[in-house]
Order: structure tokens, then sequence, then C-alpha cells
């Protein structure tokens, strides 16, 4: 087990050192930042200085190399647009993220496992038709619109709910959070739910799928020939085995959540990583970008890391061969 | 196998998916629209692409109105003074194209690096997922971005970004699914009869990811539509001249409040109709594969 | 100066609606809806235009402009040239900053030489680096000498704010971020802020212009247009800029709003390349062709006929922008009277492509941005709609702005539209850019990019420049005006004009062309 963790980590490094290059190089290839960012009245000589002062008259190699010493040192860097460090603008933007990313999975998970485990269930029953039907609705229509929905219905036309912004952030258990205040539940109900809705979609159907196979494999048959009751069935075993798909497939779609929750924040004017990125690929504000992007990469990597582990636990023919 | 034999077993098939009518439904949509976008310069009462059949003067025209041209523009009109029907009807051809060619090239690159990895394992398998979840940690938008600095906007780069955004799901859930059956017995068992590794790759293997494959190609084929909509919302979409459904409906977004709902939300009930005959057909197709169904 | 004497009436008149407004605290309270916000507190950090806009509820500028950009007082009252290389500035008795401390020559001084030592890559410089010197003559009398005449030098400092000596050279944004440095003059103070969040400032009333109405001012970033008209219809801001033409027809009918209009300072602008040979070469019944049609002048000629302005406006803007016929707003300093209207004229625009040798039109890519102004993309696909109508084939092609600057800057374009605004009111600011000659040496024609040169106008730009006569400028910078109109260096097409909304009978205040919502000259309506 620790050897299997151990080469993981090893890996995951790697992926993140490899990643750093691609992100930079990537980055590099879109364009100067000087030239987005300069004010139109500025004069060449001040645009050539300004070039020299970022370093960007540097090979790229030499770029990377500073980028890469800093890095190694603990700094990030610095944004051109706001000369704030990047970990300081990127982490004070990580508490509205993660609550916006963990109420859509919340809501997705509490509506979405039990609709599809129904829906496997009684595959043939018209609640169950319905309920694949909504969830077809719910990954095919592009967020953006749902959202711009979501608003003109429940803020603009009914007007019960707030348009946009997090609303009052109270304490928790000590920790800042929308969810301590009215103001601030109401503030996130709209953009958490556009943004579940997807993956509200994906799971209904995930699980339903894993239903529907586990229910006709040859153990549940002989469980049920053994008398044992459907719902015993269903908790006993079945979860159990649909159970890696499911924690795979969701493992990945937090990150992704956390991560590109990007049109969601834009629409809702959600303080945001996510809105942070869109702003600095605008700006081609790059340090915060190539910071950003590694931070995601690294998240991604322990997800990835925590997902094979319950794979592991769940799968122990898994483990045995990692560790091989 | 004869021809009579696959004649067989597309009957075979077709009966089982006959079975729901739903289904059938959903098909003869796809087909339909699918027709409608093929001949859409024959039924459309407009080319929306070219420029000088468009008319300023016709802009924004609520349904039913009849523009300077003489018909009647039953979905009304954009703000370049696009007949809306014509303009979904092609919208649909370059929906379809995008989202047919990047699930398919998503596909078969996903699946085959997926299969690959699971059948080799060890030192290759481990390289080969690093890489996969490398590329699912960058964010499509920045992929989309850099191509587009770098080749230009247009529908080739638009495609190579979404399958640059989209192969690595296929990647995983085939090496999932496919991982876990490597492990079986009768693999095992195949593998160490001198049977060539293709056979048993493409034979056991890919059958046994299939069901799961299928799921998430109709999720991504839709999914290609709709991404391609995200990025033009965000404005790194096809040009303004050609505009996709994803980029009609983007356009009409600004107007949603105004009262000028029929320029997004007409667009956007092409799209769902669409999306959802497509993953319906998915579905049942999906249920008329799996070979561990109870009949 | 005439405030001056208003100063006690007016601030009596406050002291009666405060009390009126008593009973209601929310009264007070104004919540702004704004599309973009500043990026630092620190005022010397960047031109952005909103950057300036809300920090100057905090800061004062040396200079002061009125709703149409053109100069009046503010710290300084007046302002002169002594000689050809110096100008003095007189500073306003018995101004507080909001620690207090009183307002001298010193700080003006420190403020100038501090925005080379922490200006970013917006950089301020632009607005200082014609300053040779600043001399303190005594507290209230500052001495700008300057390198080489500077005629606009006034025009320049509308952007110097002012911050006191006090806070050192060593303050930097995260001090003026947490409020420790973020000390002005201006009519409000500085409470909170954080990156694309609120701006949060209340009064102070120390101030020594007209007392502001409101006790608390929230100004709240909302970047996406749809968004910020939700808020403002679901009532959670009280006030926003920047609606969109789309939404505007709407709101005029709609009983619970209130709309304000005005023109902006910006202008949609078609560059044709006229290089030798263009970066992505023209294109005749399919087939490439290595000359440069648009080098002949009757083909931009014919182009420009081929625009329908008036078509523009009334469709594409939907109202919300006017003709233009040059590069600035007509009651600019430089700009002429004596040009004509822009002609829509087709067969014209037919005739003068054929007589130039192409009777089939050509192909060309069109470039422009999305995102940066509203309407931009619908205006470029409009553009090439008419073109079409003429006979040319143009591949409209909206980029974002990450894709468009970058490759605007390295030549890329054959053909391009992009915004405009003449930020300083006054034309060498826009001309001397844009049109004079690509010259490193001189700092001029830095985003002149299609290779145009005309010899005869940068001799009079040149010698305008180093004209402090205002009259003679004037007629200077008129004369090169209509030398680079008449030529199609560049072809306007239209002067956007900009929206505010708020809540029905809620406020009232004079729209400005910079399009700066400041919250002090905002009133409440009764």
């Amino acid at each position: 087990m620790l050897g299997f963790l151990f080469q993981r980590v090893l890996q995951a490094a790697a992926v993140i050192v490899v990643m750093s290059v691609v992100v930079f190089i990537g980055v590099y290839a879109i364009g100067n930042p000087i030239d987005v960012m300069i004010d139109p009245a500025a004069d060449q000589k001040l645009r050539a200085a300004l070039i020299a002062r970022y370093g960007l008259d540097q090979p790229l190699v030499v770029q990377y190399f500073y980028f890469a010493k800093n890095v190694l040192s603990g700094d990030l860097g610095e944004s051109m647009v706001y000369r704030l460090p990047v970990m300081q603008l990127i982490l004070s933007r990580f508490p509205a993220t993660l609550e916006l990313a963990l109420s859509a999975m919340v809501i997705a998970t509490v509506v979405g496992i039990p609709l599809g485990i129904w829906a496997g269930y009684r595959p043939d029953a018209m609640s169950s038709k319905v309920i694949m039907g909504l969830s077809v609705l719910g990954f095919s229509v592009p967020t953006f619109w749902v959202g711009l929905l979501l608003i003109l219905a429940f803020a603009v036309e009914i007007g019960i709910l707030p348009s946009g912004g997090r609303g009052t952030v109270g304490t928790l258990f000590g920790i800042p959070t929308s969810l301590a205040t009215w103001d601030g539940i109401q503030h996130l109900i709209l953009p958490a739910l556009n943004l579940s809705l997807f993956k509200m979609g994906l799971l209904i159907r995930l699980t339903r799928a894993g239903m529907q196979e586990a229910m006709s494999a040859d153990y549940v048959r002989f469980a049920r020939a053994q008398g044992l009751g459907d719902g015993e069935v269903i908790f006993r075993h079945v979860l159990k085995n649909i159970a890696i798909p499911i924690v795979t497939v969701f493992g990945l779609e937090f990150g992704s959540t956390l991560a590109f929750a990007v049109v969601t924040e834009t629409i809702f004017n959600w303080p945001g990583m996510g809105k942070l990125i869109i702003d600095s690929i605008i700006t081609l504000d790059r340090p915060v970008m190539v910071a950003y992007l590694i931070l995601v990469v690294f998240l991604f990597v322990v997800i990835n890391l925590v997902v094979d582990l319950a794979y592991g636990q769940l799968d122990p023919r898994i483990r045995t061969r990692g560790a091989s | 196998m004869t021809g009579e034999g696959r004649l067989a077993r597309f009957a075979a098939f077709w009966d089982d998916y006959r079975q729901s009518w739903i289904a059938v439904a959903a098909l003869a949509v796809v087909v339909l629209t699918l027709g409608l976008a093929f001949a859409a310069p024959l039924v459309a009462p407009q080319n929306p692409y070219d420029l000088q059949a468009l008319d300023l003067g016709d802009a924004r025209l609520p349904p039913g109105e009849t523009g300077s041209a003489g018909y009647v523009h039953w979905l009304g009109t954009d703000s370049a003074g696009r007949d809306l029907f014509s303009a979904i009807l092609y919208g649909l051809r370059i929906s379809f194209l995008i989202g047919v060619l990047a699930g398919a090239f998503a596909l078969v690159i996903g699946a085959t690096i997926g299969l690959v990895a699971a059948y080799y394992g060890g030192r290759i398998e481990a390289l080969i997922m690093r890489i996969v979840d490398l590329q699912l940690s960058l964010p499509a938008i920045l992929l989309a971005l850099v191509l587009v600095a770098l080749l230009g906007q247009g529908l080739g780069q638009l495609v190579a970004a979404l399958v640059a955004a989209q192969y690595a799901y296929f990647a995983r859930t085939t090496h999932g699914a496919a991982s876990a059956e490597r492990r079986k017995d009768y693999i095992e068992a195949a593998l160490s009869t001198p049977l060539p590794a293709g056979r048993v790759l493409f034979r056991h293997l890919l059958p046994n990811a299939l069901p799961p494959l299928i799921v998430v190609a109709t999720v991504q084929v839709a999914n290609a539509i709709a991404l391609e909509a995200t990025l033009s919302f965000l404005g790194l979409g096809l040009p303004v001249t050609t505009p996709s459904l994803g980029s009609l409906i983007s356009n009409g977004f600004q107007y949603l409040l105004s009262g000028r709902y029929w320029i997004s939300i007409y667009p956007g009930i092409a799209l769902m109709i669409v999306v959802v005959a497509i993953n319906l057909v998915g579905d049942q197709v999906r249920h008329v594969l799996n070979p561990r169904r109870s009949r | 100066m005439k405030l001056g004497y208003f100063k006690t009436g007016v601030a009596a008149a406050a002291l009666v609606i405060g009390t009126a407004f008593a009973t209601g605290a929310l009264a007070q309270n104004l919540t702004i809806g704004v599309r973009a916000g500043p990026d630092s507190i620190d005022p010397h950090w960047s031109t952005l235009g909103s950057q300036a806009e809300a920090l100057r509820h905090i800061f004062d500028t040396l200079v002061g402009v009125d709703e149409n950009l053109q100069l009046q007082p503010a710290l300084a009252v007046s302002w002169k040239p002594i000689d050809d290389t110096t100008w003095e500035f007189k500073l306003r008795e018995g101004v507080k900053f909001h620690d207090g401390s009183e307002l001298t020559a010193e700080d003006v001084k420190f403020s100038i030489e501090r925005i080379p030592a922490v200006t970013g890559p917006m950089s301020m410089t632009i607005y200082t680096k014609r300053v040779k010197e600043a001399i303190v003559v005594d507290k209230y009398t500052l001495q700008v000498k300057t390198n080489g005449t500077a005629a606009t030098l006034p025009n320049d400092f509308i952007r110097l704010f002012v911050v006191p000596k006090k806070i050192g050279m060593e303050a930097r944004n995260d001090q003026f971020n947490s409020g420790a440095a973020a000390i002005g003059t201006g009519p409000f103070k500085f409470v909170s802020w954080e990156p694309k969040g609120d701006l949060v400032v209340e009064r102070f009333d120390g101030y020594w212009g007209q007392r502001p109405a409101w006790a608390k001012v929230v100004r709240k970033e909302i970047p996406n247009d749809a968004a910020r008209i939700a808020a403002l219809k679901s009532g959670q801001v009280d006030l926003v800029n920047y609606v969109p033409a789309t939404d505007y027809a709407s709101m005029q009918k709609d009983k619970s709003v209130d709309t304000f209009i005005a023109d902006s300072v910006y202008i949609l602008n078609i560059t044709p390349n006229v290089k030798e040979t263009l970066p992505k070469k023209a294109k005749v019944d399919g087939k490439e062709i290595d000359q440069n049609p648009m080098r002949d002048l009757k083909v931009r000629e014919a182009m420009d006929l081929a625009i329908d302005r008036k078509t523009l406006v009334r469709v594409v803007l939907e109202g919300l922008g006017k003709p233009a016929n040059q590069l600035m707003p007509v009651t600019f300093f430089g700009a002429s009277k004596a040009l004509p209207e822009r002609e829509y004229n087709l067969n014209k625009a037919k005739q003068m492509l054929a007589e130039a040798g192409y009777p089939k039109g050509f192909e060309l890519d069109f470039a422009c941005t999305n995102n940066r102004l509203p309407g931009d993309a619908a205006v470029c696909e409009a553009v090439a709609q008419m073109w079409s109508r003429a006979g040319l084939k143009i591949n409209a092609q909206a980029l974002n702005g990450t894709v468009f600057f970058p490759a605007q800057q390295k030549g890329e374009f054959s053909l391009w539209m992009s915004g405009w605004g003449t930020l300083t009111g006054e034309a060498s600011y826009t001309y001397g850019s844009l049109v004079h000659t690509p010259d490193a040496e001189l700092g001029l024609g830095a985003f002149n990019k299609s290779g145009y040169s005309n010899p005869e106008f940068d001799k009079l730009f040149q010698e305008g420049q180093k004209t402090l006569d205002d009259p003679k400028r004037r007629a200077l910078f008129e004369k090169t005006t209509e030398i680079s109109m008449n030529d199609r260096a560049l072809i306007p097409t239209v002067i956007l004009q900009t929206v505010w909304a708020s809540k029905k009978d809620s406020v009232t205040f004079v729209p400005r062309v910079d399009q700066e919502t400041l919250a002090h000259l905002i009133t409440p309506k009764k």
C-alpha cells in the first residue's frame, strides 16, 4: 500500500512538472500580454520598456527557468493586473468556488442517485421514463442558456431570488460561508442549481446504468432467490457494485466543477476562481493563468489519487496490481 | 461473416430496438433533422451565410412577419436580418458536423488509448493514464483559446479543440471498464493462448468496454454541441457570418431580457430536440447491445 | 471659482435633504452596478478607464474635466505657460486629505514623481512622460518643466491623481487595497474593496467641493450585461451603466426604470492596410493577386461610400449611436467642422471600384473585436454585408481581444475594425498614435499598423504639438484631421452612445462623454 502510494506521488510530481512546461508554452503561444494590456496612447519606447521590465523579451527557456526557480522557492509570481501575489489572489477566491461546487454536488447527489436507482430498478415505469427524459435535458442544454432562463424566471419574472453575486457571508463552525445567512443561501440557490443540472443528469444515467447491470447479475438473482427483499439487495450488494464507475466519474466531475465553474460564475457574477481565470484570459494576466492551471492540475492529480485509492478499496485486485 | 448473417443480426437488432416507441420516435426525429440539415439549401427560403441575401432592414422581425423578400419569417429573424428558420437548418448542419466529427475523433482516439493502456498494463499504462489525467486537467476553454491563437477561428480548429477536450473522457472510461475486465479469468486464459493481441483487444476487451463507452459517447456528442455553444458564448466560436446553433443561441442571448425571445429560444429548442433525440437513440442502442440484458 | 460661492448654500440644502431622509437610512445609500471596476486602489497603478472612474471617488486630479471632457479647475484653480517649456499651476487653498492634513504643492510634486516608480503594465507614465522636473515654488504654486514644448500638458494632467507625500515612496498596491495608504482629497473615503468585488466608500465631510448626497456608496462589479440589467430589475442595485442597445428599446417602455443617454468618446474605426503587400493576399475570382487593392485611394473611397452609416445606427445599434465622419466627436479640440457627413452611394461605389480595375470586386478577410465595445461584432458583420452589396467578398471575423490585439500589433491583418476613445478630449492623443508615421524617436505612430504615411500630415502635426497658442494649434490639428480623413487613412463608422438605467424616479445626473458614473455627481430625485 505504501509503495503504491509512493509510486503514485512520484508520478503526480512528474505530471505537475510536465504540465507546468505545457501550460507555460501554451500560455506563451497566446500572445504578448503587454499588447493586450498596454494603453493605446503608449508609444514604442514605453512598449519596449514594459516588455523588458516583465522579462518578456527573454527567450522562453530563460523565462521558464526564472519561473521554475521562483516556484521552487514557493513564489508563484505576482499578478500583472493587480500586483498581488497570485496565490493570495487565487486562494481568496477558493472558498466561494468550493462552496458553489460543493452545493452543486450535494444537490446533484441527493437528487440524482435516488432517481437513478429508481429508474434502474423500475426501468419500464412511466416515472422512470420521465426521469430519464429530464436527465437528458439536464446535460443537453448549454449551462449558460439554462442560467439565463433561471435568472429570467426566478429573479426577473417571479422576483423571489437575487440575480447574481454572492450574498452576505457569515461564519458556520468557524468557516466563512454563504450558508450561514439566509441572504447568502438565497444567492447560492440559482448558481448551485445551474451548476448541478449537468452533473445530476450524468449521475442519474450512471446510477441507472450500473443499477440495471447489477440487477441482472447472478449474485443479485441469487440473493433474491434466497428470499432477500429488494431493498436489502440494493443497499447490501448492488450499491457497492455500482459504486466504481460513479466514484470515478464523480471524482473527475468534482475536479472539473471546481476548476471550470467558469460559465456559471460568469453569468451569476459569482466571485470564484472560474471567473478569475476568465478575467485573466481576457487580460492575458499570464502569471495568474499559469499559476491557476498548475493549481488545477495539482488538484486533479490529488483527486485522481483519491479516486484510485477508493477504487482500490472497492476492488482489491486493482490495488495489488498498482503495487506490482 | 456472410452478408446474410449481418442482415440477420441487424434484423434482430431492429426487432429489439423497436420495442420502445419513444426510441423509434427519437430515431425518426434524428433522421428527419439530419435530412433537413442536409437538404437545407433546398428547404430553407434563404441562404443565411450569403451576406448578399440578407437585408439589415429585416433585422429582429418577430415570428410570423413578412420580410422584404416577400416570404413569412415563421420563426422571426436575428439581428443581421437572417431568417431564423433557415439559420436553424443551416446551423443544425454545422452543429451535427461538429458534434459527430468531434465525438467520432474523440471516441476513436480515446478508446484506442484506453484499451492500449489496459492491455499492456505496467509502465505503459501508468504513462498513458498520467497523460490522460494531464489532459483532463486542461480547461477546454484554455485549450480552445490557445488553438484559436495558433490557428485562427474556424470549424477545424473548433473540432480540434473539442476533441482535445473530450478524448480523455473516453480514454478514462474505456480504461476503467477494460482494466476491470482484463483481470477476469477468461481474458487471462485468452492471453495464455497464442491468440494475436489485436484479437483479444477487439474481441474481448472492446466489447466489454462498449456499454459504458456508448453512454459516454451519447453524452459527449451532445456535450460537443453544447460546448461549442459555450465557446461561442465566450467569444471563441465560429465567425459571426456562419452561425452554428450554438452561436445563434449565444447571439440571441443578449436579446432575451429585452423581449426578443425568439432569437435565442428557437435555436435553443431546436438544439434541445436534437440532443434529446440523439441521447434517446443512444440509450436504446445501449439497451439492446447490453450482453447481460435479461430477456 | 463659481463653486466656492455655492458651497455653503449647497451644504445647507444637503443638510435639509439629509434630515428629510434621516428616517430612512437606505435613501442615503447608493448601490451602483458597474460593468468594470478598478484593478487596484493605487491611483497611479493603471490608466484603465474603469480604474480612474472608481478612484475619482476617493482621489482628486490636478486638473478637472466637465461632462464634455473640457478642462475645468480641480485641485489646481488655474494654470498658464510661463515660457516654451514651463507650466505653472496654482493650487486650491485649504483642501484637506481624508486624514485631516492639508494639500500642498509638495504632495503634487510627490505624486508626479511617484508614478514611474509604481505604475503597472497599463503605464501611467504616458501622462507624465513630458515632465522633466516639478518645482515647488511655494505652498500653493507648482512649476512643471517639460521636455520640449508640451502644449497639451494640462490635458494629460486630468489623469494626475494626487496622493499625500507622507504615504512614502514605498507604498504599493496592497497598502492601498487595505486602506492604509488610500488617503485622498476626494468626496468619499475608502472603506473596502477586493479585486472584482464591491468597492465601498463613505462620505468625506471635509470635502472641498459640493457635499455628496450619499452617506455610503457601493459599486458592485457585474461585467455580464444581462446579469447587470437583471440586478437592476430585481432591485439589487439602484443604477447600472452600459445598458446594451438591445435592452435600451424595451427599457424606454418599461415603467419601472428611467434611462439616461449620452454620446461617448468611442468610435468604431475601420483601418485598411495600405502596405505594398498584404499579410494575407486579396483574391479576385478566387485567385490570389499580388497587388494590394486598398493602396488605391479610389478603392478606399468606394469602400467608404458603400457603408450605410444611418442603417448601422438605426438597425445594428438600435439607435444607440451616431454616424461618424472623423475619429473624435466634433466638439473636441482639433476636430474639423468642415468635414462633410459621409455619403452613402452604392452605385458610385461600384463605379469607382470598376474604375480602379476591380469591376468584379475582390475578396479579403476583415478582423474585428467581439467583446471590447457594445455592438463591435454586430457592426463588423453588418459592414461586411454592406460591402457585399458593392460586390466585395469580405469575410468578417470577430475575434476575442486576447487574439485580436497581439495579432494587430504583429501586423497580421489586411483590414480591421476596432474602437478608439479620445480620452483626453483633444486631437494629438488620437492622431499622433493612429495616423502619424511610426517614429519611435518621437514617440508617434505607435498604433499605426496600416503603413499609412503622409509627409504633409506629419509636418503639420509636429508643428501643432509645439504650438502653445490655442487657436493656432487648433487650426493646425483641424488641418491634419482633414488631410487624414480625406485620405481615408482610417474610415470612421459610428460614434457609440452610452446608456444608464436607474429605478424609476430614484436618481438624477448629467451623463458624461467619458462614460464615468460618479456617485458625487448623482443626486436623489424627489
